[in-house]
């Protein structure tokens, strides 16, 4: 049976890597996939699920396939098409090809070769082989939920942090940590995260007995501080400048992309991946090259919509707090255009939630314990 | 780590015009070598094969041939493989190991198949051969033993919603220190598309009376099948044997006897009284010299009325298996 996670090493050393493409440049491909996917599959009214299983099989291929073989974004395409079928929640090819051409230049579109569909059908067939038909993925979200409803504290910021938390979820797509850690404890590490930052103090827990040192304690063995602070990092660094790209464009296309005017003076926040989900604000301000904020692209369907479990007040659907401190610049452009070089020191727009600068930061450190989930056995032997 | 085909780490490629140049690499994985032949059934070829990629470890390779749709490999299918993926960790004792899914390309652009393999540890022998070559009767804690691994995996398919619908001494596998594994379920889905196109015949005695009245089923239906399986470990000889559908029934019934008009389900266009009115017969004295016990069990588990038939946890909890003496 394949087994899906790495170590530090494993990741640096990919197939892309070993083909020329530098860390931080495969990393950027697989953000931009990963952002691809979220974007396409919301677009589209996909779940949660969906577009994680996707964004999970894209991680994965690529931990078999090089960026320079396979292009980003069809690969991204026939993730989230074959996700769609696993989670039964299928989207025409077409239609997914569709809704991938509105949201890219034609330049990246281009790499959808002259027949898009029959390149994403072949693809599927190869994507299914170096996924090695592995096609059933968990998510943190469910173990999100499942270890919020134990945790006893001031019950007024227990939405809003369980909402934090889900966003983080939401971002993590956009790294490898599902490549690192089980969804239990990427669960664990961004709720641990939303609870520092949204000051929710874990008073107590259900189930708490003796042993347990950490409400964590009680759902996966062995996680240190520093496990948690290495997760915790992992997902906030996708909020700050130093890992907005600069660098040249997938290999296969040639790389001198004129950008788009309005891009040059602004600075791209980092909307992609805020904790805060931006949706409201942008929605009107006609863009230059003539596509317009639609408002369905907004309405995030990755937001989690608070069940509202008995004893907690309705939680509205809507996340507005932390409000985003949104760049007076205009707002992002919807295609996806390349980013633009980062002006020589030049900050990003302070995000208000995360990094306050809550852990020091990260030295040299041995890579964290592994710590490998109990093996599941199931009936004991008659 | 292990890459499919190896065919992925090549230098420094040339500029890649489409995906279907490079695909070719990715259609026959080389990882194992055909051997022979082992079976043949209604849903495609078993090849004992060896494991290149493992010491030359033996594996059984089913041929799982699906028809493509104009949206690629079928949902069903695409769920049906994630479920028996899934299965697989839990690595259940009385489940025959998946160890790989790989798939042999599209055989041409133009009959728009897959050829998918199924990967499955090789087991010598199934309980069919294992009943044709015992010497004589087996001793009661081997067919108790055996009928708990049989009703363990039942009940661990039946606890995912997997409902096998075929179980059979055929697919049931007995492992060199004598434990039983189920195998060959879960693709039920995929089969249908595919068994319109085979004229296999596929062996009735294991059907239950629903089934062979064309009703809705469920997974009462496994439990029925396993009890005749049951009952054929204590006489090595299958209880039910019969040549046609209707046959099965009247050899059903004439052991269970025809069940009255009034429980006779509504909406089967066979009428009750197509069967004479059948006595049901004491099971002892089709199964001489078996326990009590072990008869009861048997007994549960061929009701005619799904709904009144043992589940697989009831028969797991039946005295048969929880209480001691056994002589």
């Amino acid at each position: 049976m394949p087994y899906w996670y790495y170590d530090k090493k494993d990741l640096q050393n990919t197939p892309s890597f070993r083909d020329g493409i530098p860390t931080e440049t495969e990393n950027r491909y697989r953000k931009e996939g990963a952002r691809f996917i979220i974007d396409t599959g919301s677009k589209m009214d996909l779940g949660y699920n969906t577009v994680a299983t996707g964004v999970v099989y894209f991680h994965r291929f690529y931990m078999f396939q090089s960026f320079r073989t396979f292009p980003r974004y069809i690969t991204a395409c026939c993730c989230l098409f074959l996700a769609g079928k696993v989670e039964e929640t299928p989207k025409k090819c077409k239609d997914i090809i569709k809704v991938a051409k509105s949201l890219l230049t034609e330049e990246k579109f281009s790499s959808f070769g002259e027949d898009p569909k029959e390149e994403v059908m072949t693809l599927e067939r190869i994507l299914l082989q170096t996924i090695k038909f592995d096609l059933q993925v968990e998510h943190p979200y469910g173990y999100l939920l499942k270890y919020a409803k134990c945790l006893k504290g001031d019950k007024a910021k227990l939405p809003k942090m369980v909402q934090m938390a889900w966003t983080f979820v939401n971002d993590s797509l956009c790294t490898t940590l599902c490549l690192q850690w089980e969804p239990e404890v990427i669960a664990v590490a961004l709720l641990f995260l939303a609870g520092k930052l949204s000051k929710f103090e874990v008073a107590d827990w259900n189930g708490r007995s003796a042993k347990h040192t950490a409400w964590w304690d009680m759902f996966v063995e062995d996680i240190t501080m520093e496990l948690l602070e290495d997760i915790c990092h992992q997902v906030l660094d996708l909020y700050s400048p130093q890992t907005q790209p600069s660098g040249s464009d997938s290999p296969p296309v040639a790389s001198s992309t004129k950008l788009p005017k309005n891009d040059k003076s602004s600075v791209t926040p980092p909307t992609s991946a805020s904790p805060v989900i931006v949706p409201a604000k942008p929605a009107v301000t006609p863009l230059k090259n003539g596509a317009e904020l639609k408002p369905e692209l907004a309405k995030m369907d990755m937001r989690f919509t608070y069940p509202g479990y008995p004893g907690l007040p309705p939680y509205p659907a809507v996340y507005t707090a932390p409000p985003p401190v949104l760049p007076a610049h205009p707002p992002p452009p919807l295609v996806y255009a390349e980013p633009p070089p980062a002006p020589p020191g030049a900050r990003f727009p302070p995000v208000n939630v995360p990094p306050p600068n809550f852990f020091p930061p990260l030295g040299k450190r041995p890579p964290p314990p592994r710590a490998p989930l109990p093996p599941r056995p199931y009936y004991p032997p008659p | 780590m292990s890459t499919s085909s190896g065919s992925s780490s090549s230098q420094s490629p040339p500029t890649m015009a489409s995906i279907s140049d490079v695909s070719a690499l990715f259609q026959t994985a080389k990882k194992y070598e055909e051997l022979n032949v082992i079976g043949t059934g209604a849903y495609g070829t078993v090849y004992k094969a060896r494991d290149l990629h493992n010491g030359g470890q033996i594996v059984a390779m089913k041929k799982v041939k699906v028809a493509l749709t104009e949206d690629g490999i079928p949902l069903s299918t695409l769920r049906e493989i994630a479920l028996l993926r899934q299965l697989e960790a839990y690595r259940h004792p009385n489940i025959v190991r998946l160890l790989d899914v790989c798939h042999g390309g599209q055989s041409s652009e133009r009959d728009h198949q897959l050829v998918l393999f199924l990967v499955f540890e090789h087991v010598e022998q199934d309980l069919d051969s294992f009943l044709k070559r015992a010497p004589g009767p087996l001793s009661e804690n081997r067919i108790r033993s055996m009928s708990y691994d049989i009703l363990s995996g039942v009940d661990f398919l039946h606890s995912h919603r997997i409902v096998h619908r075929d179980l059979k001494p055929h697919n049931l596998l007995v492992t060199s220190n004598g434990r039983v594994k189920l195998a060959d379920f879960g693709l039920a889905k995929t089969y249908d598309t595919e068994m319109k196109l085979t004229s296999v015949v596929v062996t009735l005695w294991y059907r239950p009376p629903e089934v062979l009245l064309g009703l809705s089923y469920n997974t009462a239906v496994d439990v029925w099948s396993a009890g005749a399986v049951l009952a054929q470990l204590h006489t090595r000889t299958p209880l039910l044997p019969a040549s046609c559908d209707s046959e099965q029934l009247h050899a059903i019934f004439r052991l269970i006897g025809r069940p009255p008009r009034e429980e006779w389900p509504a909406g089967v266009c066979i009428m009750a009284e197509s069967f004479p009115d059948y006595p049901p017969k004491d099971l002892a004295s089709v199964l001489p010299r078996v326990h009590p016990h072990a008869l009861d069990l048997i007994k549960g588990m061929l009701v005619f009325d799904p709904a009144k038939r043992l589940t697989a946890l009831d028969c797991l909890e039946h005295p048969y298996f929880t209480e001691e003496p056994l002589n």
